[in-house]
C-alpha cells in the first residue's frame, strides 16, 4: 500500500515538473525587432543580457530580422509576441483594420533623410529637380515622397538597394538614408561632412517618430502586466545602454559578428549616439517621458498617410496607444 | 739585452702616430656621414618603397585588366547577336570561366523579358567550385535588378568593379565583380560580369612583402578588402579605422589614397603606439589602392645596418693599417734590436760578432753591412794595436836600458867632490822622455882645473842620447889639460862631423874653471849663454864668443872666452828647456822670469836653488813638457 502511494507520489511530482516545463516553454515571449543586430536595438540587447527582462518574470527570446518578413506581419499571424515597427507603417495597418497596439514609442525623431553630394550642385530641395534620387521600398518611401510634392520636385527615382554604393558610384545623385546609418557609412567611406547636403526629414514638418513596441490588441488586453514588463524592462535596457555604452558595444558587436554583420565598432558607436538622441527627443534624461507617443505626432503622421492616400481615416488615438509609466 | 723592457717602442710610436689620427678621422667621416646620409637614405627607402609597391599595384591591376576583358568581350559579342541561344550561351560562358585561372565565376544577366519574352529574369551563372564547374541561374534565388553588380553599370551605363560582397544565391563567397553593360543598338539589355574570389586575391596577397611590415587593399570607398587581420575585411574602412582612433591624420591619408595617389606617409600608429610608415599606389582599373604599413624601425634599423656596415668595413681597415703598422715596425726594430745585442756583446769583447740573414737593400741592411764591416775593421784595428803595444814596449823597455846607461854616464852623486871646499856644484836633469837628449859632466883636469860642460843635443830619444853618449865621451877624451877650450871643441867638432849621416847636431858649452882664482875660459858651441849672479842680486851673461854647434860645420874654429867668478857668485849653466819652457797658454818662461826666479832664491844653498828653479818650471808648463831640462850651478866658496 505504501509503495503504491510512493510510486502515485513520484507520478504526481514528475508530472508537475514537466508541465512546469511545458508552462515554461509556452511563456517565452518572442520579441522581433526590424533588422539585423545592431546599436539601433541596443536597448532591448542590454535588457535581455542584462537580464532586466528576466528580472520582470518573463523570459523574453529576441529575434532578428533580414527584411523578407515583416515583423508586423509576423506579429499578426501569431508567431511572435512583439515587434518593434515604424509608426507610418503601423498606423496603416491599424488603419486597415489589423488589430495592433503601440506600448512603446521608442524613437521620437525621424532619422530618415535625403543626402546629396555638393559636386552634384544640390543644395536646396529645389536643386534635386532633373536629378535622380534613390528610394528604398515601403513605409521609406512616404517621408520622401511627401518631400517631393511639397518642393514639387521633378526627378526620376531608382529604387536602391541598402548600401550605399551606387550613391558613391554617382548612379544616383539622392540618396535616402538613415542619419544613424548610412550617412555616417558615407562618411566612413572617405566623404566629409562638409561636401554633403542634407536633408533632414524632420526638419521639414515631415518628423515621422520610428521605432515602436507592438502587439496585439488580444495581448495587450489580455496580459497588459506583461506589456507593462515588456515596455519596463525594454526603456530600462536603454537607459543602460547609453549609460555603458562601451559594454553596450562590446554586446552589440558580439551580436554583429554572430549575424556576420559587416560592420565596425565606430559605425554601432555613431549608431547607438544617434539612437540615443532620437529617444531623448524633447525628453532629455527623464526616463518618465521616454517611450511615449506624442497624439500630435501622430495625427501629423496619420494625417501625411491620409494625403498620401495611404489611409482613408485615421484610427483614434485611444485606440492605438497605450501608456505605460515607468517604474523606478 | 732582449728582456730589457723599452719604455717607448717604436712600434707604439707608429700606432700612435699613424694609427690614433686614422681612427679619429674614420670617425669623423662616420659622424659626417651618418647625418648626411641618412636623410638621403631614407628619401631612397622612401622610393624604394614607392616602387614596391606601384611594381605591386601595377601587377594586380594588370590581371583585373584581363579579367575585365572577359565580360567586355562577352558584353560586345551578345550586342551583335540576334537571338542567343541557351546552350551556346553556356558554352560560352563556361569556356570563358575555365580558361581564365583568376575568374571565380561569370554571368550574363538579362534586362525584364529581353532574352526570352516569356522569361522575365534569366541570368545564367557559371562558376568555380573546388575544381567543378556549376552553373545556375541566379533569377531562380534572387531579383538581380537591384544587386550593386546590375543596377549600378545599368544606371551609370558603363563598367562597374563593385565593393566586397558575399553573393548569397549565387557563388556564395565574398567576391567582387566586374560587370559591363550589354547594349543593342544603344539600348540596355542587360549585364555581363566576371566575379574575383578574395580567398584567391588573399592568396595571392600573403605572398606580397614590403620589408617586414604588412599590406592591404582598401576600395574606393576605403572598406578593405584584403587585410592580414581578417575580420577588418569588408568590416572596417580606413576611415572607421581613424574614427575608432581618433586620428584625423589617417582620415586624410585614406582620403588621398582614395584619390588615386602614390605616397609615402610616417605617422604615430595609435593601435601600437609607435612609428609607421603608409605607402599606397592605386591600381588603376578597379580603383582600389594597394598599400602597405612598415614600422619605422625596421627602416631605421636598415639605415643603421648600412651604418654598422660601414662602420665595421672601417674597423677592419683599421685593424688592418694597425696591423701593416705593427708589421712594418717589427720588420724595422726586429734587425735594430738584434744589431743593439750584437753591440752589447761586441762591447763586452767579443769581436765574433756578426749581423747575418739580412733581407732588403734599405738603411737598415746598410746599417748592418756597416756594423759587420766596423767588426772587421775593429778586430783588425785591436789586432794592429796589440802588435803596436808589443812593439812599443819592447822600444821602451830598451829605453830604460838606454836610461839606465845614460844616467849612469852623468855624475850623480852630490856633492861630488865632497872633499874640495872652493866651491859647491849641482845639476839635474829632467828628461822630456825616457832618455835625454841634454847633458852635463865636470871632472877635474888637474887639481885646480874643472872642466864643467853642458850640451843639448838635437833631437830626442834613443838617437839623442847615443849622439850625447859620444859627444860627452869625446869630449871628456880630447878635453886634456892645458888645451884650450876652444880647441877641445874644434877637435870634437870635426870627429863629430864626420860620418855624421843622420846630421846630429849638439850645442855645447865648455867652461874650465879655476877652483883657486877663480878664473874662468870657456867656449861656446851654439849653447845658451851661462849668467853670473853675485850675492847682491847683479848678474851677466856670458853672451860673447858664441860659434855654431858641433857637428854641423867640419872646420869650425871656435873663439875662447874668459871671466872671473867672485867669491859667493853663482855660475848658472843650462840649457833651453828651461828658457823655452811652455805654458800651457803658450807663453813662454823666458830667461828673465829665469833670471828672476834665481836672483829670489839666491840665498839658498846651489841644490836648493835648482830644486826651487825645477818646482817654478813644473807650475809653469802644468804638466807640457817638451824639452830636457838641465840646470848646473857653481858657487865659488872661496
Amino acid at each position: 500500500m505504501r509503495s503504491v502511494i510512493l510510486i502515485i507520489f513520484i507520478i504526481i511530482i514528475f508530472s508537475t515538473l514537466l508541465y512546469s516545463q511545458e508552462e515554461s516553454h509556452k511563456d517565452t515571449i518572442l520579441f522581433q525587432v526590424q533588422w539585423f543586430p545592431q546599436s539601433q536595438f541596443a536597448g532591448y540587447i542590454m535588457a535581455y543580457e542584462k537580464g532586466f527582462y528576466k528580472d520582470e518574470g518573463i523570459n523574453v527570446k529576441l529575434i532578428f530580422s533580414d527584411g523578407s518578413n515583416s515583423p508586423i506581419d509576423e506579429l499578426l499571424k501569431g508567431n511572435i509576441d512583439f515587434c518593434t515597427a515604424w509608426l507610418s507603417q503601423t498606423i496603416t495597418s491599424k488603419a486597415e483594420g489589423r488589430k495592433l497596439v503601440n506600448i512603446c514609442q521608442v524613437l521620437q525623431k525621424s532619422s530618415l533623410m535625403l543626402i546629396a553630394k555638393k559636386s552634384s550642385n544640390i543644395f536646396k530641395p529645389e536643386d534635386i529637380n532633373g536629378k535622380r534620387i534613390g528610394l528604398w521600398k515601403g513605409d521609406f518611401t512616404i517621408q520622401p515622397n511627401a518631400f517631393i510634392k511639397k518642393y514639387d520636385i521633378k526627378c526620376e527615382t531608382v529604387q536602391q538597394s541598402y548600401n550605399i554604393h551606387g550613391f558613391l558610384a554617382n548612379a544616383w545623385d539622392v540618396e535616402s538614408a538613415m542619419y544613424y546609418n548610412e550617412y555616417h557609412k558615407i562618411i566612413l567611406a572617405g566623404i566629409n561632412e562638409d561636401e554633403l547636403v542634407t536633408f533632414f526629414f524632420s526638419d521639414y514638418d515631415l518628423n515621422f517618430p520610428e521605432d515602436g513596441i507592438y502587439c496585439t490588441e488580444d495581448t495587450y488586453y489580455s496580459r497588459t502586466e506583461l506589456c507593462r514588463k515588456i515596455f519596463q524592462a525594454s526603456i530600462k535596457g536603454w537607459e543602460y545602454a547609453f549609460n555603458f555604452p562601451e559594454e553596450t558595444l562590446d554586446k552589440v558587436m558580439q551580436y554583429c559578428d554572430e549575424f556576420h554583420m559587416q560592420t565596425n565598432r565606430s559605425h554601432q558607436k555613431w549608431m547607438l549616439n544617434v539612437i540615443e538622441s532620437s529617444i531623448k527627443y524633447k525628453t532629455g534624461d527623464s526616463l518618465q517621458d521616454w517611450g511615449k507617443l506624442k497624439k500630435e505626432d501622430y495625427e501629423k503622421v496619420g494625417e501625411i498617410l491620409k494625403n498620401q492616400e495611404f489611409i482613408k481615416n485615421i484610427p483614434p488615438f485611444e485606440d492605438f496607444f497605450k501608456e505605460f509609466q515607468y517604474e523606478e | 739585452m732582449k728582456n730589457k723592457k723599452i719604455k717607448r717602442p717604436i712600434l707604439w710610436k707608429l700606432v700612435l702616430v699613424i694609427g690614433i689620427p686614422l681612427f679619429v678621422i674614420y670617425s669623423v667621416i662616420l659622424v659626417v656621414n651618418y647625418f648626411q646620409y641618412k636623410d638621403s637614405y631614407l628619401d631612397q627607402m622612401k622610393e624604394y618603397l614607392k616602387e614596391l609597391t606601384s611594381h605591386n599595384a601595377a601587377d594586380l591591376n594588370s590581371q583585373f585588366i584581363q579579367i575585365a576583358e572577359q565580360p567586355k568581350s562577352i558584353a560586345t559579342m551578345l550586342g551583335t547577336l540576334k537571338k542567343p541561344d541557351v546552350k551556346e550561351l553556356y558554352s560560352l560562358i563556361s569556356k570563358t570561366v575555365e580558361s581564365n585561372p583568376s575568374i571565380y565565376g561569370i554571368t550574363v544577366a538579362f534586362e525584364p523579358y529581353s532574352f526570352n519574352k516569356k522569361i522575365e529574369l534569366f541570368s545564367p551563372y557559371i562558376y568555380k567550385d573546388n575544381d567543378k564547374i556549376l552553373q545556375v541561374d541566379l533569377a531562380e534565388n534572387y531579383n538581380y535588378l537591384h544587386s550593386d553588380w546590375y543596377l549600378i553599370p545599368e544606371l551609370l551605363n558603363d563598367f562597374y568593379w563593385t565593393e566586397p560582397y558575399f553573393d548569397e544565391g549565387g557563388g556564395n563567397i565574398f567576391m567582387c565583380t566586374y560587370s559591363f553593360p550589354i547594349r543593342k543598338d544603344g539600348k540596355f539589355m542587360g549585364i555581363v560580369t566576371a566575379d574575383i574570389s578574395l580567398e584567391d586575391l588573399k592568396s595571392r596577397m600573403k605572398n606580397i612583402k614590403i620589408l617586414a611590415g604588412y599590406t592591404f587593399i582598401i576600395s574606393r570607398y576605403g572598406t578593405y578588402i584584403y587585410h592580414p587581420n581578417e575580420k577588418d575585411i569588408m568590416r572596417e574602412t580606413i576611415f572607421s579605422k581613424a574614427e575608432m582612433y581618433d586620428f584625423p591624420a589617417m582620415r586624410k591619408f585614406g582620403r588621398d589614397m582614395i584619390s588615386g595617389k602614390k605616397g609615402v606617409e610616417s605617422f604615430d600608429d595609435p593601435i601600437t603606439n609607435s612609428k609607421q610608415w603608409l605607402v599606397y599606389s592605386p591600381i588603376s582599373s578597379t580603383e582600389w589602392t594597394f598599400a602597405a604599413i612598415v614600422p619605422e624601425k625596421e627602416i631605421l634599423e636598415k639605415v643603421n645596418e648600412m651604418v654598422i656596415h660601414q662602420l665595421s668595413i672601417m674597423i677592419i681597415g683599421l685593424c688592418v693599417i694597425i696591423l701593416v703598422i705593427i708589421w712594418a715596425a717589427y720588420k724595422i726594430t726586429n734587425p735594430i734590436r738584434k744589431l743593439a745585442g750584437l753591440a752589447e756583446q761586441l762591447a763586452t769583447g767579443d769581436l765574433t760578432v756578426q749581423m747575418t740573414n739580412i733581407k732588403g737593400r734599405d738603411e737598415i741592411h746598410e746599417l748592418a753591412m756597416v756594423f759587420n764591416k766596423m767588426v772587421i775593421d775593429l778586430k783588425h784595428y785591436i789586432h794592429d794595436m796589440t802588435e803596436a803595444t808589443k812593439a812599443r814596449e819592447a822600444v821602451e823597455s830598451e829605453l830604460r836600458i838606454a836610461r839606465n846607461i845614460q844616467e849612469s854616464l852623468l855624475p850623480r852623486v852630490f856633492p861630488p867632490f865632497p872633499d874640495r871646499k872652493e866651491f859647491n856644484l849641482y845639476a839635474k836633469i829632467i828628461p822630456a822622455k825616457e832618455v835625454a837628449g841634454d847633458f852635463y859632466d865636470f871632472f877635474f883636469l888637474d887639481d885646480n882645473q874643472l872642466a864643467l860642460i853642458i850640451a843639448d843635443v838635437s833631437g830626442k830619444g834613443v838617437s839623442a842620447g847615443l849622439f850625447m853618449a859620444v859627444t860627452r865621451t869625446l869630449i871628456k877624451t880630447v878635453c886634456q889639460k892645458d888645451v884650450s877650450p876652444s880647441e877641445v871643441l874644434r877637435k870634437a867638432n870635426y870627429i863629430l862631423c864626420q860620418d855624421n849621416d843622420a846630421c846630429m847636431f849638439t850645442t855645447l858649452f865648455l867652461a874650465i874653471y879655476n877652483v883657486k882664482s877663480g878664473k874662468v875660459s870657456y867656449a861656446n858651441a851654439g849653447h845658451n849663454y851661462p849668467v853670473i849672479l853675485s850675492q847682491n842680486g847683479e848678474w851677466r851673461m856670458l853672451d860673447s864668443f858664441n860659434n855654431t854647434a858641433l857637428g854641423i860645420i867640419e872646420d869650425q874654429k871656435y873663439k875662447v872666452g874668459e871671466t872671473t867668478i867672485n867669491i859667493d857668485d853663482c855660475f848658472v849653466l843650462y840649457t833651453d828647456g828651461v828658457t823655452e819652457a811652455t805654458s800651457p797658454e803658450k807663453e813662454l818662461y823666458g830667461e828673465e822670469r829665469f833670471i828672476k826666479k834665481l836672483i829670489k832664491n839666491l840665498s839658498l844653498p846651489v841644490d836648493g836653488i835648482i830644486n826651487k828653479i825645477n818646482e817654478d818650471l813644473a807650475e809653469f808648463q802644468q804638466g807640457t813638457q817638451f824639452d830636457d831640462i838641465t840646470l848646473m850651478i857653481l858657487r865659488r866658496n872661496i
